[in-house]
């Protein structure tokens, strides 16, 4: 896990619900450079197992993931 | 057996539920076949989607009884006890306009991607 992640792009997905967070996060990643990482914040509940399975499925990889009242926050690193 | 994503090698079924409290009758299989599925060393999954959510309503389950089963609420706790993996659909409550939340524990709550995931990682997927 690497402590000192600074994102290249940020997504808030706060307020969005099933499928939009996946969407959104699926369109971002696409604008950023493979290797470079997305910070994603939602509050939908099911985004954390969602975008956890998009993100393995898609072949990339959450290096880190806080959540921190109901907000729940992902770098997800672009690999391929 | 199909190679998996985590090369776990257990097989694994997945119930979708989709029918709710208004067909009481459908409501007792995913946790009966869950449980035995689980006796046989088998991962058994089940998604509540649709009219499905409404099954998993705190509360809800306490007031299903048929014939001589025992309660709904009873073969629930038994599926988990026996370490069947419940999801539930919250964004279905949307769909039926009830309110989100206030779901049981044990049940961890999931969208799209999920359901995806799971129907492709199952061995055979079995909806009620």
């Amino acid at each position: 896990m690497d402590d000192n992640l600074t994102p290249d792009a940020e997504l808030d997905c706060v307020g969005l619900f099933c499928p939009l967070p996946i969407a959104r996060t699926k369109e971002e990643i696409e604008n950023i450079e493979v290797g470079q990482v997305l910070k994603v914040e939602a509050d939908d509940p099911a985004a954390k197992e969602d975008i956890a399975r998009w993100a393995k499925r898609a072949g990339h990889e959450v290096v880190r993931l806080e959540e921190s009242g109901n907000i729940i926050t992902f770098w997800i690193r672009r690999k391929k | 057996m199909k190679e998996r994503m985590d090369g776990i090698g257990m097989s694994r079924i997945l119930y979708i539920q989709t029918s709710g409290l208004d067909t009481p009758e459908r409501l007792y299989a995913p946790f009966v076949l869950g449980m035995t599925a689980r006796a046989m060393d088998v991962e058994a999954s089940i998604f509540f989607m649709i009219k499905g959510v409404t099954v998993v309503k705190k509360g809800e389950a306490e007031k299903v009884r048929i014939g001589s089963f025992p309660s709904l609420k009873e073969v629930l706790d038994q599926a988990l006890k026996a370490g069947v993996k419940m999801y539930i659909c919250e964004q279905s409550t949307q769909l039926l306009g009830i309110p989100r939340g206030d779901f049981i524990p044990g049940a961890k709550i999931a969208g799209a991607g999920t359901l995806n995931d799971l129907a492709l990682d199952a061995d055979s997927t079995l909806s009620f």
